[in-house]
């Protein structure tokens, strides 16, 4: 029951095949263990998701990171159903949403998950605050609490006065705010969030990105944010899936990654990656004995700089400038580790010790 | 000759096969850009058509046979109008005789020029199209190039198929259709008939009615005294068999008659609705006094469409004032109403079908296809068929044919919708017809208003039509001064048509915009 309450959104063995033999596709592919080319010529279906498994716990950003056409956009729309899997189950809250009636998915969508689109997708023809309160608007909220909340929410993401303007009057910036509020708005305890900065310029996406991790933590909801940019993937997940061909191909921290990619194709996305933010002090460390073995200098430890284990590479290179002694690593008040100098270099490179 | 040349000239002789020295000079030319203004080719000019089939050149050789075949149609009636003068004189019918004889001399001067003309424009074309030919055939090596005998063979077929009949219905006089049938019927009774007549009706006449059909029964749907209705079958008074035309309207009567007698009460229901509504909008426009009504009209053009259009509008009534025309533009714009309030009552939901539905789409757009290509005259027929004459009738032949463009219009505003606005809205739990209500029409719309701003000027142009059904209005008066030829009346009918359909169009696109 516990790990239930834990992990909010649960996916399961999910497949999806696009096409009118999508069944008969799959039984096929299980079966026989069919390549793609083979899928499409034999019954013209396309795999888009290939035998997907995960969960997001509560409060965490879960990002989905893969190129385009890998099918990360499709298994974000199985969670709130806009996709039916062709098999395998999706649960929201320990509720497997593949059994709920057309009202209880509606309500579902609409008070519990909410979602951020690439291209905004905001309703042109609605002021920027019937926007946001959309959703409220379709559960038949009366229009004085829409109208309150959406104030509130453009205060949230820093939007105060634009209620009354019509989307096409902001910048795509902006606009992606009120993407972001009226996701906001029903107070969801999930966001689903499709590659909400990829439109945007840099200087503005980084921004957004900041903001959006700030309100995360303030806020505290489940979010699965897809990208299709390695460098966001590491900055916003507090854990990362990587999809290839519809396949989840590694799941875990952006340090786990980096250290341990699972094959060649992971190997080769993060290498020109920069670790110094990504990777800590404990992946690092040696062991105070061995130190102690060839260096024999483990009694002036009280004289060095100290770090916590879960301190970046970055702030290990500022402690440790000047210095002709190594970093002492510290969990609790006890020694957990020790940093040389050359151990820090080949961390940053990436090469391990 | 300069080398440069000399492949390109290479293969123009390996294109032109037989005198490929006059051609390569000539195409050489071509590429120039010296080919003399009046360059003309001899082969071609003397040759005609069986130059260009020799050649394989198909669009030289329709030129070429065509301008030969009006020449030789020309001298063929030449003949046939001596022969009708030599008859004429003998009938001692003079007036004829003249009138022959300048036929015959205008033809003789039209087949020599055509002859002389003809040659002459192929001769000139010949080597300048010829050379599109190379440039094509360069790309594309399975095109014909050089002579070939059997090209020639493939020529004279099409000329024997075409040119000996044509010729020889240029130089006869045509039997009429009615006495076709009546030989028909003379070799139907074992009668004797000149094997020429026989021929002459079968290839020259109008198309030999190839199926006789027994004539049907007639059938009668008299009304008992409890009020429903018996068929009575009557045999024909005729066994004359009768074509297949006649058969088949015959049939099509009888159905009418069929459905009239026992479905008449929908059909009644029907026509009633349309004149109850027509009876609301009528009490709008002409129940009212004339001061009113200006005045409203007046008022709510300039509110809509700028002071400009109000003061248009203005002119335009008391242009329809002055002239006599108020009561019966009124009942024009009424028609109007009436029809542009079914066809949008009615359009919009079938649009919204058809945006939706799969069979929706299958079964209704054919059905706008063929509505939209019937000439709208026809559409008076089936509404005079169920609906008899006057004005419910008029109202329906016009919602049928000015529904069409509200349908497509309102499907294609809703098809239109990026799939990303309707996927958001289904993300936050939209259900259909929330979907449908607050997504889909609002952004619809503008093609949805385009689609009414159709349905009023259709409307309009058919409610005029309509007149002749008895629908009354102004084209009611534009129809009883065609009949009456008082050109006049008419005319002054026709520019107030013109204006009050200006004034409608000018105000409700105002409205679209904005």
């Amino acid at each position: 029951m516990v790990m239930a309450e834990r992990q909010v959104v649960r996916v399961r063995g999910v497949w999806k095949v696009f096409g009118e033999r999508a069944e008969e596709a799959l039984q096929a592919i299980q079966q026989d263990n069919l390549q793609k080319g083979d899928v499409l010529e034999r019954f013209g279906a396309v795999v888009a998701v290939r035998d997907v498994t995960f969960a997001v716990e509560r409060g965490e950003i879960f990002c989905i990171m893969g190129l385009s056409g890998s099918g990360k956009s499709t298994l974000v729309r199985h969670i709130n159903r806009l996709i039916q899997p062709t098999h395998g189950q999706i649960l929201i809250d320990g509720q497997d949403i593949g059994a709920l009636s057309d009202e209880e998915l509606r309500a579902l969508r609409a008070k519990q998950i909410g979602m951020v689109f690439q291209n905004m997708a905001l309703l042109p023809h609605r002021s920027v605050r019937d926007n946001i309160a959309f959703a409220l608007e379709l559960r038949n909220t009366d229009p004085f609490t829409r109208h309150q909340l959406a104030n509130k929410l453009l205060e949230t993401v820093g939007l105060q006065g634009y209620g009354d303007s019509m989307p096409s009057k902001l910048s795509g910036g902006m606009q992606q705010r009120v993407g972001l509020a009226r996701a906001l708005a029903a107070d969801p305890g999930i966001l689903l969030m499709d590659e909400p900065f990829s439109a945007l310029d840099p200087l503005i996406r980084r921004g957004l990105q900041d903001e959006f991790l700030a309100l995360s933590r303030t806020m505290s909801k489940t979010t699965v944010f897809i990208t299709h940019d390695l460098d966001e993937a590491m900055r916003m997940g507090s854990r990362i899936g990587i999809m290839r061909d519809g396949e989840m191909v590694q799941i875990g921290t952006p340090e786990d990654i980096i250290i341990h990619p699972k094959d060649d194709y992971v190997a080769d996305f993060v290498q020109g990656l920069s670790r110094l933010k990504l990777v800590f002090a404990h992946r690092i460390m040696e062991r105070p004995e061995t130190y102690d073995k060839v260096h024999g200098n483990l009694a002036d430890v009280d004289t060095w700089p100290q770090a916590h284990p879960k301190a970046d590479l970055n702030s290990l290179v500022s402690l440790i400038i000047g210095q002709q002694c190594p970093i002492a690593i510290r969990a609790e008040g006890k020694l957990a580790g020790v940093v040389t100098k050359d151990a820090l270099l080949k961390g940053i490179q990436g090469k391990s010790s | 000759m300069p080398p440069e040349n000399s492949d390109s000239l290479t293969s123009f002789k390996e294109f032109a096969g037989h005198r490929g020295d006059y051609y390569g000079r000539t195409f050489l030319r071509i590429q120039q850009a010296r080919l003399p203004r009046l360059h003309l080719n001899t082969s071609a000019l003397l040759g005609g058509f069986l130059w260009a089939s020799l050649r394989g050149n198909w669009p030289l050789f329709w030129i070429g046979f065509a301008a030969d075949m009006a020449a030789a149609v020309n001298f063929a009636l030449i003949h046939k109008y001596e022969l009708a003068a030599v008859q004429a004189a003998a009938d001692g019918k003079d007036f004829l005789v003249q009138r022959y004889d300048d036929w015959s001399d205008a033809h003789l001067q039209a087949a020599l020029i055509l002859f002389f003309a003809g040659r002459l424009l192929l001769g000139w074309l010949a080597d300048r199209l010829y050379y599109h030919h190379y440039a094509r055939w360069r790309i594309n090596r399975s095109l014909p190039s050089g002579q070939a005998i059997r090209r020639l063979g493939i020529g004279m077929l099409a000329v024997l198929f075409i040119a000996p009949l044509t010729i020889y219905r240029a130089s006869q006089f045509a039997p009429d259709q009615r006495s076709c049938i009546k030989l028909a019927r003379t070799v139907q009774d074992g009668g004797q008939v000149p094997l020429r007549d026989r021929f002459d009706c079968w290839t020259i006449s109008e198309f030999p009615t190839l199926v006789w059909l027994e004539r049907p029964p007639q059938y009668t749907f008299p009304r008992n005294d409890d009020g429903t209705r018996s068929i009575v079958v009557k045999e024909s008074s005729s066994d004359r068999p009768v074509n297949l035309n006649n058969w088949l309207s015959e049939h099509i009567d009888q159905g009418i008659d069929y459905m009239k007698a026992f479905y008449g009460w929908l059909f009644d229901g029907v026509t009633h609705w349309v004149r109850v509504l027509l009876n609301a909008v009528e009490a709008v426009f002409m129940g009212t006094p004339w001061v009113v009504t200006s005045l409203l009209i007046i008022m709510a053009a300039a509110k809509l469409a700028g002071s400009r259009m109000g003061l248009f509008t203005a002119a335009v009534l008391l242009y329809l004032a002055l002239f006599g025309f108020w009561q019966t533009a009124m009942s024009t714009i009424s028609l109007t109403v009436a029809a542009t309030v079914i066809c949008v009552v009615a359009g919009l939901p079938l649009g919204i079908w058809v945006a939706k539905s799969k069979v929706g789409a299958a079964m209704v757009i054919p059905m706008l296809d063929i509505m939209q290509t019937i000439p709208s005259f026809v559409y008076l027929l089936p509404a005079v068929a169920f609906f008899s004459v006057g004005k419910p009738p008029g109202i329906l032949a016009t919602v049928i044919f000015a529904m069409p463009p509200m349908v497509r219009l309102t499907a294609l505003g809703i098809q239109h919708v990026p799939a990303s606005t309707k996927e958001a809205a289904l993300a936050f739990g939209a259900s259909p017809r929330q979907l449908l209500l607050k997504v889909e029409l609002p952004l619809a719309l503008p093609s949805v208003m385009a689609g009414v701003n159709q349905v009023v000027m259709l409307s309009l142009s058919m409610v005029v039509i309509a007149a002749i059904i008895g629908a009354g209005g102004m084209g009611f008066i534009v129809v009883d001064a065609l009949a009456r030829t008082q050109v006049g009346r008419g005319i002054l009918a026709g520019i107030g048509i013109a204006l009050i359909a200006m004034m409608i169009d000018r105000v409700v696109q105002k409205v679209n915009r904005m």
